[in-house]
């Protein structure tokens, strides 16, 4: 077994690891961590893919920002993971029945050629090719029209979430003397007259 | 193009004055209403003048207008076949339209339903069109199904009237018989020609005719295709034209207005069926069977209704029996293969048999909507104008020389003397005591409304309604129905029957008389001018098609005929005048003379004069065998299908097992995410499974 | 072929002008809204139908009726996607008509981004419509249900509203990710992700077919999902019912036209090849989809959730057509059996506007008013209305002469043409069931006394459009040739 081939199973098994214990993980600070980690061998596998640019955008933007931005989000907020995960158990053993099986039949039809060591067909590139230089260069040139379509989806989420979220903000709260002399009691006050009702 | 246009424009104005008409019925003012409608069929009648010009020309038209729905290779269009039958139907309709809704205008006068009338005449006028003017058998059913519809909502125009309502649905119901075998026929035609275009089943006719059988009952004997279709679409055409046994719904059918029994039940609907089979010629022509079927069927309808004439009193109804007897003689003429003879027939008939109904409506009008004639008497005197121009029209009807219904009816009876298909002996003796019959009840009714004296205005006429009454209450509907038909009639009566004690009928309004005389003039002419071009000059050549080897009865017609004037003249030395002189001659002496005679007769011959005054059974028959029969059979269906089978089980069984179903599929929709999440992974899961364990 | 050596042509812009056009438009309506002072949002109104009609106009004046590729193939410009887009614009509009007076009465809906949303939503589809690789579908689809999803949440203060739009998103991400799984293994097997260039490879042969039907099923329950139909088909009647009902009414109509095209993007034009197999997958779906839509719809009280159901029944109808193309290796009747399909797509989506815009009608002073219980003697209220959603209620129900007649009738002839006759019958069976619900609805409205005897108060433009969209089901009952024409036609000159 050659060296990278062993980095990338070792790399592999951290990464199937961090995955399930991310949706196991009694604590959401834990789970956020373990996605951490996860997201790190990844990125450690594309390096082995020679793709080192986006190895390193996978660190530098999920890792440093998104999920900085989760711990703080999952810290500030009280969740109770035991009660999402009320059903969890009721619903495993059906669940991981049928899970079992189509990971079953995957294996039959990706089996054979696929989970064999066949050789890779990815082209090896030279040492003086950039990596970045191709990724620009296919993002701008053959892959323009995905790639604007794809600021316009995120330019849709902005959108999305100013709209969502943003209230009617007041001007100011600095009192209005005027007003408040003119205030009536029965603006203020409103006397209800109710029914007393019966308890059954 | 031009030619096209106006082709297009014919049924579409009057369908758009009856549009404008029937959909503001309640907004527009009466004038408006009977405005747009009048100017739409006149315009439809200016253009059909124009097509007839050019049709003179030569200038025949077959073609789409308008491809509705392509069904595989099937195409339905909507299309034109413009030629010489065609074009004259259009000018026949579309004139005797036009002087039926000047004519309403007087007629209606003071009925609530104004605008709603001319809005179904002008549809009608519309249908009628399309009927006549399609080139297609789709179109010919739309046309046919459509003026049905028209002459039921007419007929039961009145509906209030009981009466009204049970002889719209006896029209409605009879129809649907005929239109039974009409669209079996229209079926066939589909199943072995492909095709519903006439040009392209008329082509392929001849060579389908020899070879092809229908087996009827497995493989055994089978009948000739086009006996079995042609003879399916006489049963339509029965139905429409009022053929025996199918006759029954038109003496009924005088329930409707009376401008309506002129234009749909005497002067074109009925016809259809006749231009039905004529334009179907090529088709008849190709089976003897089917001919010698029209034969007998068309020569016991014209004989046996021309009998039941004499003995109606109600003055629409002798009308309506003689139409029925009319329709008889142009069946036949269809049956012997002279199909230009039966047009032209249709063409004076409808001018002389509108002009008839339009001169008995005048006379109830004068008469205050009392239609019983021994009420009437001495008319001439106060309705001149009607009085000249019923007489003229009578004298067309039962044959006066040098009159219109002379010559298509002596060119019928001549033709069915030729002719030597089996049948064609009964029909001759048929169509020759016919005429006698006919100029019998015919001057009878002139005799007792024009002339003698004058037995309207007297107040004990309780025996008159009490006829009315039983001629209006209908043998075929059930006990109940009757008593509610004598209670409205008699309420009926007390509204607005007849003239008060001393009071006079007066003539009726222009618009009322204007008509008459319009009608008057084709009435006498057109017979004079047509029958030379008509019978015997190219005029149908290409629309009319005879096998002349086999059929060669206008052939020879044509040896024995020396012009119009000349035919006339000769007339005096035949049978057929004598006959119609002596059916005058002999009404006259009944019911001018001597009137005790008619009435003693009616006192020997009793049970003639029953089975006279029954119809001959068949309304009867009818109730009993059909409508009971149906009855029985629907209450054993009811009680044992539908109630138990269908009901039970059926469908209160599938709906219960689709309430459950339907309570299963909502408690799948529970609301959780993960059940539908965990739904569509199953989804997938059983795909894959069915899938992938295949590949 | 390294870097250096690729070629790289100028995109055609052209072809793509109307999305770019769109695109321009919805930023600057973004922008615009900023200025806009009033509280109806009057000119963003206008300007935002002003830049349909615009797109209708560039559609219009671009196309040629060739096929013309651009953006490295990535992007088609033909016939059918320009009949397409064009029959889009014209949903939009009527959508937004409809949707008025509903919004202008719930403040939070009542804002410029709300339109915007509308047109980026619009754009999705464009190219969705206009795809030419799966990479742009799924872009397409996802620029479509994101600015669907915030739409859907729009009314922030609804339960209901929210409570749909995470459904409808959490689903929609499951679906997202079993489409671009399916697409994934697409590429595996062929090695590209271009349309034409898979059907290509495919014609070749070479490829592993296991894997291929693996993706296909992926790609089958992506796509069933965006059609809604079973089992794919959860989140329809949640979202559908809790959604405000203007959204709901944008869902029901104008995806449905997008769902068409990625149908016949994917399957037609990319994997003819695998039509037995993605065939039989949509018969099983269409099946069941028949079958459940139309029972569960029976025991519907509340309206939106009943024209849901009817939505995933229909839609299984209208599979029926694409699953009839290719019959024994024979692709004769593939033509007249899409477009029976596309004409089946069309005349709902104008059916389906017709009456969710007639319960947006029905809504007033910020109430919904969509339970079966409110149409109660509609007739009496307004005769007028009453007649139009009758005639929509006979046109779903597949009554003749009504154009949900013909379009059923023209599916089920393309299905019997493919030899399936079981399948017609079933069908034919699952509609009668159908025709139940659909003639409730119109005896409620005829026949029960209303509760609420209030005339109807719509502004002029929504009732002369109302009118005009129940006649033209009718019309177009009488008079369908010419569109079936034109679906054929764009369909011929596409494929």
């Amino acid at each position: 077994m050659e060296f990278k081939t062993f980095v990338f199973y070792f790399l592999s098994a951290i990464l199937v690891f961090a995955a399930l214990r991310v949706i196991t993980s009694r604590n959401p600070v834990h789970a956020a961590l373990f996605l951490v980690l996860a997201f790190f061998t990844a990125s450690g596998v594309w390096l082995l893919l020679q793709a080192e640019f986006l190895a390193m955008a996978l660190v530098l933007v999920y890792v440093g920002a998104v999920m900085v931005l989760f711990l703080f989000v999952v810290m500030m907020l009280d969740i109770n993971l035991d009660r999402l995960r009320e059903g969890f158990w009721g619903y495993l053993p059906m669940g991981a029945i049928i899970a079992l099986l189509m990971v079953g039949e995957m294996g039959l039809v990706l089996g054979g050629n696929y989970l064999g060591l066949f050789e890779s067909s990815v082209r090896q590139a030279g040492a003086d090719e950039s990596n970045v230089q191709a990724i620009g260069r296919l993002m701008f040139t053959e892959y323009v029209y995905p790639f604007e379509l794809a600021s316009v989806i995120l330019l849709v989420g902005i959108v999305a979430a100013v709209a969502l979220t943003q209230r009617e903000k007041r001007k100011n709260k600095s009192v209005n003397p005027s007003q408040q002399v003119f205030v009536k009691a029965r603006d203020r006050v409103r006397v209800l007259q109710m029914p007393a009702e019966k308890r059954d | 193009m031009e030619m096209q246009k106006l082709y297009l424009l014919v049924p579409l104005a009057p369908l758009v004055g009856a549009a404008i008409a029937g959909l503001f019925c309640r907004v527009i003012p009466r004038w408006l209403a009977h405005t747009v409608t009048i100017a739409g069929v006149a315009v439809a009648c200016l253009a059909s003048y124009v097509i007839f010009k050019d049709v003179m020309a030569g200038n025949t038209y077959n073609g789409p207008v308008y491809q509705w729905l392509t069904s595989g290779d099937y195409h339905f269009e909507v299309g034109f076949l413009i030629d010489q039958l065609t074009v004259t139907m259009m000018l026949v309709v579309t004139s005797v339209s036009l002087m039926v809704h000047i004519y309403t205008i007087g007629y209606m006068q003071d009925d609530p339903g104004y605008n709603r009338f001319f809005s179904y005449i002008s549809l009608f006028t519309f249908s009628m069109l399309m009927l006549v003017m399609s080139n297609n058998f789709m179109q010919l059913f739309f046309g046919w199904e459509a003026v049905g519809l028209v002459s039921y909502l007419l007929i039961g125009f009145w509906y209030t009237r009981p009466t009204a309502i049970f002889a719209n649905l006896k029209a409605f119901l009879v129809n649907r018989v005929g239109d039974f075998g009409f669209i079996l026929g229209i079926g066939l035609v589909l199943a072995h020609f492909g095709t519903l275009d006439y040009a392209a089943v008329f082509a392929k006719a001849p060579e389908l005719a020899g070879n092809t059988t229908l087996a009827l009952f497995g493989e055994g004997e089978g009948v000739a295709l086009m006996t079995a279709i042609c003879i399916l679409l006489f049963i339509g055409a029965m139905g429409k034209s009022a053929q025996v046994p199918l006759h029954v719904w038109l003496p009924d059918s005088m329930e409707g207005p009376t401008p309506i029994s002129a234009l749909i039940h005497a002067a074109t609907m009925v016809t259809a069926g006749i231009f039905m089979v004529a334009r179907m010629s090529p088709l008849f022509e190709l089976s003897n069977t089917a001919l010698s079927f029209v034969i007998v069927i068309g020569s016991i309808t014209a004989l046996f209704m021309g009998f039941l004439g004499i003995i109606q009193n109600d003055i629409k109804r002798v009308v309506a029996y003689s139409t029925l007897s009319q329709l008889g003689y142009m069946t036949v003429a269809l049956g012997v293969s002279a199909y230009s003879v039966a047009i032209f027939h249709l063409m004076t008939h409808a001018f002389f048999k509108a002009l008839l109904f339009l001169g008995a409506g005048s006379v109830i009008i004068g008469m205050h909507h009392d239609q019983d004639i021994r009420n009437m008497g001495g008319l001439r005197k106060y309705m001149p104008i009607t009085w000249i121009t019923s007489l003229v029209g009578s004298l067309a009807l039962i044959g006066t020389p040098f009159f219109s219904g002379f010559y298509s009816k002596d060119s019928i009876i001549e033709s069915v003397a030729l002719s030597h298909l089996p049948g064609a002996g009964f029909a001759y003796f048929s169509v020759m005591a016919g005429v006698f019959v006919t100029a019998f009840y015919s001057f009878r009714m002139y005799f007792l409304v024009f002339h003698g004296e004058e037995r309207f205005g007297k107040a004990a006429d309780h025996d008159a309604h009490a006829a009315h009454a039983r001629t209006d209450a209908h043998d075929d509907h059930s006990a109940h129905g009757d008593a509610a038909a004598h209670h409205a009639d008699d309420t009926h009566a007390e509204e607005h029957h007849g003239l008060a004690p001393g009071q006079k009928p007066h003539e009726t309004p222009w618009v009322v008389t204007l008509p008459l005389v319009m009608l008057a003039i084709p009435s006498v002419i057109i017979g004079y001018i047509g029958i030379e071009p008509m019978l015997f000059g190219d005029f149908f050549k290409g629309a009319i098609f005879v096998d002349t080897e086999a059929h060669p009865v206008m052939e020879e017609l044509a040896h024995h005929f020396h012009g119009a004037f000349a035919m006339a003249t000769h007339a005096v030395t035949t049978a057929v005048f004598w006959l119609a002189l002596l059916g005058v001659a002999l009404s006259w002496f009944f019911y001018m003379k001597r009137p005790d005679i008619p009435a003693a007769i009616k006192s020997r011959c009793g049970p003639l004069y029953t089975l006279l005054e029954n119809k001959y059974y068949f309304d009867k028959f009818n109730d009993v065998v059909f409508a009971g029969g149906a009855r029985l059979l629907g209450r054993g269906l009811w009680k044992g299908g539908d109630a138990g089978l269908i009901d039970g089980i059926i469908v209160n069984g599938s709906v219960g097992l689709v309430r459950w179903f339907a309570a299963v599929a909502r408690l799948f929709q529970s609301g959780h995410i993960y059940h539908y999440a965990f739904t569509m992974i199953i989804g997938v899961f059983v795909l894959m499974t069915l899938w992938v364990t295949r590949a | 072929m390294t870097l250096a050596e690729m070629q790289f042509q100028t995109p055609e812009l052209r072809l793509a002008s109307a999305e770019i056009f769109m695109l321009v438009m919805a930023c600057l309506i973004l922008m615009l809204d900023l200025f806009v002072k009033d509280r109806k949002r009057t000119v963003t109104f206008v300007a935002t139908q002003l830049t349909l009609v615009g797109a209708a106009v560039v559609t219009f004046a671009t196309t040629s009726g060739d096929i013309g590729y651009t953006f490295s193939n990535m992007y088609v410009g033909d016939l059918l996607g320009d009949v397409l887009k064009l029959l889009l614009y014209l949903t939009v509009i009527v959508v937004l008509f409809y949707s008025r007076g509903y919004i202008l009465e719930r403040p939070q809906m009542a804002r410029g981004e709300y339109y915007a949303l509308t047109l980026f939503a619009t754009l999705g589809m464009m190219v969705m419509i206009s795809a030419n690789h799966f990479l742009t579908v799924y872009l397409g689809l996802e620029l479509l249900s994101l600015s669907l999803y915030a739409m859907v949440a729009m009314n922030r203060d609804s339960v209901p509203a929210t409570e749909a739009a995470m459904k409808y998103f959490v689903l929609g991400a499951l679906a997202s990710g079993l489409l671009l799984y399916g697409m994934s293994m697409i590429y595996g097997a062929t090695g590209t992700l271009e349309i034409t260039a898979v059907a290509e490879r495919l014609y070749m042969g070479q490829v592993d077919r296991g894997i291929l039907v693996f993706g296909l099923v992926f790609l089958v329950s992506g796509i069933a999902f965006k059609l809604g139909v079973v089992p794919f088909h959860m989140w329809i009647p949640d979202v559908y019912h809790g959604a405000p009902t203007a959204v709901t009414l944008f869902i029901a109509t104008a995806p449905k036209l997008a769902a068409f095209a990625i149908v016949v993007r994917m399957l037609v034009n990319g994997l003819i090849v695998m039509a037995p197999d993605w065939q039989m997958m949509l018969i099983l779906l269409s099946v069941l989809s028949m079958a459940i839509g139309n029972i569960a719809a029976i025991a519907q009280t509340n309206l939106k959730r009943m024209l849901a159901y009817s939505a995933i029944s229909h839609m299984g109808f209208m599979l029926l057509g694409m699953v009839t193309g290719v019959a024994n290796g024979d692709a004769r009747f593939a033509l007249n059996a899409y477009s029976s399909s596309m004409f089946y797509v069309v005349t709902y989506v104008l059916t389906s506007a017709g009456t969710f815009g007639m319960i947006l009608l029905l809504a007033r002073g910020g109430l919904e008013s969509d339970e079966l219980e409110d149409l109660k003697g509609l007739n009496k209220r307004s005769p007028w209305f009453a007649a139009m959603m009758m005639m929509m209620m006979f046109s779903m129900a597949g009554i003749p002469f009504f154009v949900g007649f013909f379009a059923k009738f023209s599916v089920l002839q393309a299905v019997v043409a493919a030899g399936y006759l079981w399948l017609a019958l079933v069908a034919v069976f699952f509609s009668l069931i159908g025709c139940f619900y659909y003639l409730r609805v119109v005896k409620i409205m005829y026949f029960d006394q209303p509760t609420n005897s209030l005339p109807i108060i719509a502004p002029l433009d929504m009732k002369i459009l109302m009118s005009a969209n129940g006649l033209a089901v009718a019309l177009l009952g009488i008079f369908p040739q010419a569109l079936m024409s034109i679906c054929a036609f764009a369909l011929l000159r596409s494929l």
